[in-house]
């Protein structure tokens, strides 16, 4: 130790020692993770970028993650892939989580040049060719965003050697899209360059992955080209219940100004398809909005759920909900704060907001931490092992939050877990007096589940990917052994 | 070329002052802040302000306040739709319209668009808007003018306004800036 880092260590020690109410929560290389019913089972650096969404496919008899990144950092535009030991823009890693004790890196494809949301290739969806109507029976299908610019199809059949099959480019933006694998239909976010909004949904037919077939261009009255007046706030995401359902729940806004809305599929791809007032608000069966102070990052539906206290009534027993998740956008508390709803859309025209989940700040000082606190996005994955039982939320640097949520009008944490910070953790800055104040701390981002009962958590501050399981009361609420 | 010159030429106004105006005066007489008169949104409140008609040539009113954290950090104000979207113009009415192409401007050191609007107000009575948005870093500073008289008229009160000391000093501190 030099005498610098001497001088510096004992500065610390000071004004840790003299600010104990500040500090005694921030994080610290080398201090263990914070869990409650959560624990670690395996991590991997993902290449020190900043990452967006996990998606865990399993193909064949391996899982694989493919983790979506935002663009590089201020400081390191291209991380180094040490696997080409070329510097790459953010893009895409691809990792083998079969073994999630040991993940292993495969490749990363790198994504559109840019920093922070300005470049990567953040979102991510995976369909198996033999489920696709008219997909290849021996491809595996990855649709992923490039940058702002374009969505693409690769073939990611050999994960490690993955294969663009096409792209759709020409966009002024891109977000959270969703693929239906069963029927190829695809609710692409983009920004279409006529429309007045930076982001609206595109329709699109991907049953054959190779040939994309546009079938319409969906938002709010008022988005559409030509139109004048107010423009509603941006479209976040959609997520479909399939033919079978026959609703998609669209996410408007991020962390202002709301909107759930609830469409009839079968009348969006198959109604009037021309950009008017009157046919954008043909499929529509109602919306919800929200107060000005929150978005809707997700829109995740639970349909068909018994609710327990309402057994012995005479109607009502099951009840469709919706979980809604906003997303917090300001470091340390700047804004007010983003969290889950839960909505009961049971009768579709009359949706209400029935309970609420925030992290307790007090808990762990979260908006002195340094970066976001709140929450950022809900795993998505429908499979048995967690639906309508628990749903694990991203609150950035409260980590991920496990809730029981058998009973959505009072959803109950049951555990977390806030990963350590790393040497190659970012800092997180805001402006004090003109001048940035940065702090450093996990930023857990997004979070998704697969079948066999793992939670895959990212970090937006560069962290990496941690692989997580339940342990004590937590895995007897999802029922595992 | 033409919108750079149009931003030059708004720029160098904002900086100048309106030389031939003849309603000579300090860059801010005539102006005096009013409560402001909109019910709590997404935002909060930021500051209002009226101009007398013998001041400006017509009462107008303008609004400006910071929106942190609502701009793409490397883009800025990218275009015409972005102005239409931020600029605070639906705090007034739901229904307005462009009356031409926006353009580049400068204010108080940051860069974005201004773009004029035919606002139709609830009681369905015609009004002028000019409606400007410019960003420092990841967030916006918004303000609109809003009168009865001549879009040029309304701007040009606007930017005057806007571009005194004690306004540009406001603004630079709300967005963060120093």
């Amino acid at each position: 130790m030099n005498r610098y880092v001497k001088s510096a260590t004992s500065l610390s020690i000071f004004f840790i020692a003299c600010s104990p109410s500040a500090y005694a929560q921030s994080q610290a290389i080398g201090a263990p993770p914070e869990a409650s019913n959560m624990k670690l089972v395996g991590m991997n650096d993902l290449q020190a970028r900043s990452a967006y969404q996990p998606t865990i496919h399993h193909q064949g008899d391996r899982w694989i993650a493919y983790i979506g990144h935002h663009g590089g950092s201020d400081d390191i535009p291209d991380p180094m892939n040490p696997l080409t030991e070329k510097a790459e823009p953010n893009g895409t890693s691809i990792v083998d989580v079969t073994d999630p004790a040991h993940p292993k890196y495969l490749r990363h494809i790198p994504g559109q040049e840019g920093k922070y949301e300005s470049g990567g290739a953040q979102m991510v969806r995976v369909c198996d060719g033999k489920a696709l109507p008219k997909g290849d029976r021996n491809a595996v299908y990855m649709l992923r965003t490039f940058g702002s610019e374009a969505h693409e199809i690769w073939n990611v059949a050999d994960p490690a050697n993955p294969v663009l099959v096409t792209r759709i480019g020409g966009l002024k933006d891109t977000h959270k899209s969703w693929w239906e694998c069963d029927t190829g239909i695809a609710f692409l976010v983009s920004g279409a360059p006529d429309w007045r909004t930076r982001r609206m949904t595109q329709v699109y037919d991907l049953s054959d992955p190779a040939h994309p077939v546009k079938i319409r261009d969906f938002g709010l009255p008022g988005q559409e080209p030509g139109a004048t007046g107010a423009v509603p706030t941006e479209v976040h995401g959609p997520i479909s219940t399939g033919p079978q359902g026959n609703r998609v729940f669209f996410g408007y806004g991020t962390d202002k100004g709301g909107v759930l809305q609830i469409v009839d599929r079968d009348k969006l791809i198959n109604g009037p398809k021309e950009p008017t007032p009157e046919n954008l608000r043909f499929p529509e069966i109602a919306r919800m909005p929200m107060s000005a102070f929150n978005g809707a990052h997700t829109t995740f539906p639970m349909l068909k759920m018994p609710i327990a206290e309402f057994a012995h009534d005479k109607d009502g027993q099951t009840r469709d909900i919706v979980m809604i998740v906003d997303e917090a956008i300001l470091n340390e508390c700047n804004e007010p704060r983003q969290m889950v709803w839960f909505a009961d859309v049971t009768v579709e025209n009359r949706p209400m907001m029935i309970s609420s989940y925030t992290v307790p700040e007090s808990s762990g000082s979260f908006c002195e931490r340094g970066g976001r606190f709140g929450s950022h996005s809900s795993n998505e994955s429908m499979a048995p092992v967690f639906y309508k039982k628990m749903a694990f939320i991203a609150f950035f640097n409260a980590g991920v939050r496990a809730l029981d949520i058998r009973d959505p009008y009072h959803p109950t944490e049951v555990g977390y877990f806030i990963p350590s910070i790393t040497a190659a953790t970012d800092k997180r800055c805001v402006t004090v007096e003109g001048k940035d104040r940065c702090k450093v701390a996990i930023q857990t981002n997004n979070v998704e589940t697969d079948e066999r009962g793992y939670i895959y958590i990212v970090d937006r501050a560069n962290t990496g990917l941690h692989i997580l399981e339940l342990t004590g009361p937590a895995r007897a609420v999802a029922g595992l052994p | 070329m033409h919108k750079a010159l149009t931003a030059f030429a708004v720029a160098i106004f904002t900086l100048s002052g309106a030389a031939g105006d003849q309603h000579a005066r300090s860059d801010s007489e005539g102006w005096r802040e009013i409560a402001w008169p909109f019910p709590r949104d997404a935002w909060p409140a930021g500051r209002a302000f009226r101009c007398a008609e013998e001041a400006c040539g017509g009462e107008i009113e303008l609004y400006v306040r910071p929106k942190i954290g609502f701009c793409n950090c490397d883009s800025g104000v990218a275009d015409d739709d972005e102005v239409d979207r931020v600029a605070d113009l639906d705090l007034m009415s739901e229904r307005f319209a462009p009356l031409e192409p926006g353009q580049v401007i400068r204010i108080a050191g940051m860069r974005g668009r201004l773009r004029a609007y035919d606002l139709r107000m609830s009681d369905g009575s015609p009004h002028t808007a000019i409606g400007i948005a410019v960003s420092h870093r990841c967030d916006l500073l918004v303000a609109v003018a809003q009168g009865k008289g001549s879009a040029g008229g309304v701007q040009r009160a606007a930017l005057e306004f806007l571009g005194s000391k004690e306004m540009t000093g406001w603004m630079v501190s709300a967005v963060g800036g120093s």
